[in-house]
């Protein structure tokens, strides 16, 4: 037998004997009674006196039911102890029910009756089946409830109410992202540390990934009984990513158990390069399921069906649609849908990935003025890009004697010209050899016969771009200063050869060296190459904020960093989600941080100061995870990967409550007071 | 305790006091005998002269020799008798002088002894002492129209009054007024009573004790100082009837409402089923010496009206013969 109440022996015997004297003082003291007049108690008194020839007998009663108050009494104090007999000689445990609450988790399949109604999520069962053990907690036990999707979110602090972890669990709701399972084991080890017979219990359908699973160390804790074996050396983490859950028993409960499931894992638009107004379109889609499934694919743009086709897939099929040059309209959001048809294999419990959400990148046309002196290399290579409307060239004389000329102008091109006066805002300036104190970044010299010896590949203006053998007699160099924006794209050894800035809401590059043209002493072969009108193209889509290399649809769960366009100072940003719901997310050197817990579309504004918005951008979610679509629960989950230990099936942690002994022990003593009441009312006892 | 027993057993909450300190319930006595009770008692003396009929009234033998016109008995004559009541016939059969005697005839003396202690004024509806009163003013007003001479004297601890005896219809007023108005209150001392009963009144004739008899020393020695003294002591003992069967339950203090000696009992079924039969068994042993001594003995309660209990009287014929 042990005890399982939290009660100090200390405090327990003053409780006792306070309690015993109390009772004692109880049929000590004497007792009030009600006065009666009658004409002649000699009659009583002789009938008391015939009475008190059983005056032990009496007395005897009397200490009975003083005894019996006592043992009443005791019966209480010891089922305050919470004693349990048999093999529970557990110490409280400290308990961290881990919830997988991740997009699966949503499908409906989490009802055990043999024909399933499809009304209870996997996520309602795991609730139900966490309130049971709730409810089997000892005395002394305390529980954590901790929920896991993208993140590791505790829902509650240790505690051993366990209405107020039931309350927690109902509150509970599955986000639509992937589960990061060594995160919350990590966060959930964390929490146990120092804490005696940590216990964690994962309920779940146990749709983790391999590589998830093999970042996790663990080994099974030794029966409660059992010798321990010998410590094996402290084996060094494989990884810094490695969970190391050493000394905690970990246990896994899985709910669910229906595989079906067709879902679209990627989806997938952008525009063409050459021909912005239009557009392609990949789809993918997977049958998780055992047996053949159809169903019907729609592509919306907007609200509008832009193709319907039926699928038909085969068993673990994984089908790749892709709708080519689709025509753009004023609507830019697109979304697919998976539509259940009628007949078996028709529909599955998962809905959450029945439907995805793009976003089509925005498209501008740009009016661009030219100003130098004629140049067939730069005139030419504009005329081939049809996304902008070139207004013409107009002289360096002519710009300094009217430089109003650029308003009204998206992109001014100076070549081999520094103006004094730069347009204005927010017209975005490309350069070529600017020098002197005029240059919009700082000349640092002039270096000769250089080598571009390295680029900045994941600038945009630089995609697809190649300077290696390029060559040029000369170029300036100049001193980009990142405080103000400026970054250096090319690289001569150690040189800026072409740099870029951001300067307030446009956008300026600059290049060290002239282009060839009449007149000129410079010498390059850059126009001769593919490279160049790529490095405009992609300057002019620069300067528009349309990159076609933008992703605009992301993954459920995974954090992500977003440019927004143009933005210098904010530190923050504005994400409306799909449920309308407003949170905030950090902006480092113009990238906002952005994590999607939804799938739909999202829309992130950066503002300034004064409210205006300096930069929007929209983008999408998906759940896109096929760990997530293959919905088929595991029974067993192994920690450790391949060669690691499976959890422990759940029963293992059923507390058994027919050891516990407070309960009866209260009914027992509750059915010797109802006896003592009677015999007392019935002046047995008396 | 059943409420309907308050009277019989009052619930007091104050601790015993010294008997009549307290107010007596069964002090208002000014509607005892209205015109009602009147007539029943008219209705009473009929139906007796009805039941007697052919008996003597008002001319009781006695056992003193006398004057009277019945025969008795002989003696030898003595010198200084009455010639005239020699017998004359038996001096011729064997010469012997005898004088004939006859039983003298008088007046019938009786006193009504009412107990007007404390234990008299528990009782419900109608407390045992009016009960008593009303019984004592029937048999008054029986014996009165009957030429007996009828004397009434209160009693507790000792003789608190006395309505001098009285004949004649019309004295029935007067013992209606002494009733409403005597003291009453205090122990029961019936041997004390009788003694001074005894001392005080010389005239022997019938001594009716209405009591319930609840004497802590007992009622043998009250009684027989009447008997030793001659008096034909005729017992009516009266008592509520949840005396006898009272309802209590529970843990209580029982106060005796004379001595005002407390108490303290649990009252259970058992503990009442005794009592009952102490109550009876003390009845029982009244009833028994009364029979064992020859003196007339009535047992009633409350509950049964007095006119009933005075013609059950008067068909046993102990009262009046």
């Amino acid at each position: 037998m042990s005890f399982l109440g939290p009660i100090p022996l200390a405090v327990f015997a003053w409780v006792a004997g306070g309690a015993t004297l109390l009772a004692i003082g109880a049929y000590i003291i004497k007792m009030r009674r009600r006065r009666f007049e009658v004409p002649f108690s000699r009659l009583w008194q002789r009938v008391l006196e015939q009475r008190d020839a059983s005056a032990l007998w009496k007395q005897l009663k009397r200490l009975l039911s003083l005894l019996l108050i006592l043992f009443i009494i005791a019966l209480m104090l010891f089922a305050a102890l919470d004693p349990t007999l048999g093999a529970v000689d557990r110490q409280a445990r400290s308990v961290i029910l881990l919830f997988d609450a991740s997009a699966s988790m949503k499908a409906m399949d989490g009802s055990t009756l043999a024909k399933d109604p499809g009304d209870t999520s996997r996520l309602d069962a795991a609730k139900a089946a966490a309130k049971r053990l709730v409810d089997g907690m000892g005395g002394g036990d305390v529980a954590m409830v901790m929920k896991v999707d993208g993140q590791a979110t505790p829902m509650s602090r240790f505690t051993g109410d366990g209405p107020m972890l039931d309350k927690i669990i109902d509150g509970l709701a599955a986000s639509d992202t992937p589960a990061d399972l060594p995160r919350a084991l990590g966060a959930a080890a964390d929490a146990l540390r120092d804490r005696k017979n940590p216990l964690i219990v994962v309920i779940s359908d146990g749709a983790f990934p391999e590589q998830q699973l093999g970042q996790i160390r663990w080994t099974p804790p030794p029966a409660p009984g059992s010798a321990a074996p010998p410590a094996p050396p402290p084996a060094p983490a494989a990884s810094l990513a490695t969970v190391d859950l050493s000394g905690i028993d970990v246990r896994y409960l899985p709910v669910g158990h229906r595989s079906d499931n067709v879902g679209i894992i990627a989806f997938n638009v952008r525009r063409y390069i050459a021909n912005k107004a239009a557009y392609e379109v990949y789809i993918e889609v997977q049958n998780f399921g055992q047996e053949p499934a159809h169903r019907q694919l729609t592509l919306y743009n907007g609200e509008t069906a832009v193709d319907v086709r039926r699928l038909d897939l085969a068993p673990g099929q994984r089908l790749h649609q892709i709708y080519a040059k689709l025509p753009a309209s004023a609507d830019d959001k697109l979304r697919a849908a998976l539509r259940p048809v009628e007949g078996p294999g028709g529909s599955d419990p998962f809905a959450l990935d029945d439907q995805a959400f793009a976003l089509l990148p925005a498209k501008k046309k740009q009016k661009v003025l030219l100003v130098g002196a004629p140049n067939l290399f730069l005139e030419g290579a504009l005329l081939v890009y049809e996304n902008i409307d070139l207004l013409g060239r107009i002289s360096p004389a002519d710009y300094d004697a009217r430089p109003a000329a650029a308003e009204g102008a998206d992109v001014v091109i100076f070549d081999d010209y520094t103006p004094a006066v730069m347009p204005p805002p927010p017209a975005s300036l490309l350069y070529f050899h600017p020098t002197g104190a005029a240059s919009p970044i700082a000349v640092r010299g002039e270096v000769a016969s250089p080598h571009i010896t390295e680029i900045d590949e994941g600038h945009p203006v630089m995609r697809w771009v190649t300077l290696t053998d390029v060559f040029m007699d000369k170029t300036d160099a100049f001193a980009p200063d990142p405080r103000r924006g400026e970054s250096t794209l090319a690289f001569s050894v150690r040189d800026s050869v072409i740099a870029a800035k951001r300067d307030g809401k446009r956008k300026i590059l600059a290049v060290g060296f002239s282009l060839p043209a009449q007149g000129r002493d410079s010498a390059t072969d850059l126009p001769m190459r593919v490279a160049f009108p790529m490095l405009l193209v992609n300057a002019l889509d620069w300067f528009a904020g349309d990159q076609t290399d933008l992703l605009t649809t992301y993954a459920t769960g995974s954090r992500e960093r977003v440019p927004l366009d143009g933005v210098v100072g904010a530190t923050e940003a504005e994400v409306k989600g799909p449920d309308a719901r407003v949170t905030h997310t950090p902006v480092i050197d113009g990238l906002a941080t952005f994590y999607a817990s939804r799938v739909g579309y999202y829309d992130l504004q950066a503002k300034a100061p004064d409210g205006s918005v300096l930069a929007r951008v929209e983008l999408a979610a998906n759940l896109a995870s096929t760990e997530e679509s293959d919905i088929a629960p595991s029974t067993k989950l192994t920690l450790g990967g391949p060669g690691g230990h499976p959890l422990a099936a759940p029963e293992a942690f059923a507390i058994t409550h027919s050891q516990q002994l407070w309960l009866y022990l209260l009914l027992f003593a509750a059915g010797l007071i109802l006896v003592e009441w009677i015999t007392y009312h019935r002046r047995i006892t008396v | 305790m059943a409420r309907s027993t308050a009277a019989a057993l009052r619930p007091s909450d104050k601790p015993a006091r010294p008997a009549g300190a307290r107010a007596n319930p069964a002090a208002d006595r000014s509607g005892l005998f209205d015109d009602r009770f009147l007539k029943t008692l008219e209705h009473l003396h009929l139906v007796s002269r009805k039941v007697f009929t052919g008996n003597l009234r008002a001319e009781r033998r006695t056992r003193k020799v006398g004057s009277g016109i019945e025969f008795a008995d002989h003696r030898t004559y003595a010198r200084g008798d009455d010639f005239r009541y020699i017998d004359w016939n038996l001096y011729g059969r064997l010469d012997r002088l005898l004088l004939r005697l006859f039983e003298e005839e008088e007046d019938l003396y009786i006193y009504l002894l009412v107990d007007v202690s404390d234990s008299m004024a528990i009782g419900a509806p109608l407390p045992k002492l009016h009960y008593a009163m009303q019984l004592a003013a029937a048999l008054s007003y029986v014996g009165l129209a009957n030429l007996d001479r009828v004397a009434i004297l209160p009693f507790a601890d000792r003789l608190l009054g006395r309505l001098p005896p009285s004949r004649g219809k019309n004295r029935i007023f007067r013992v209606f007024e002494f009733l409403r108005t005597c003291a009453i209150g205090g122990q029961t001392e019936l041997a004390e009573c009788m003694k001074t009963f005894v001392t005080q009144n010389k005239r022997r004739g019938l001594a009716v004790v209405i009591s319930d008899f609840y004497d802590p020393v007992g009622f043998e020695q009250g009684l027989n100082t009447l008997r030793y003294n001659k008096f034909e002591p005729f017992v009516l003992q009266v008592y509520d009837q949840r005396e006898a069967e009272p309802k209590l339950h529970g843990d209580l203090a029982l106060v005796d409402c004379e001595t005002g000696d407390t108490r303290e009992v649990t009252v259970s079924k058992s503990l009442l089923e005794a009592y009952q039969r102490e109550h009876e068994k003390y009845c029982k042993e009244l009833e028994a010496y009364c029979t064992r001594y020859a003196m007339p003995f009535f047992r009633t309660h409350t509950a049964i009206p007095f006119d009933q209990l005075v013609l059950k009287i008067f068909r046993s014929g102990g009262f009046l013969r």
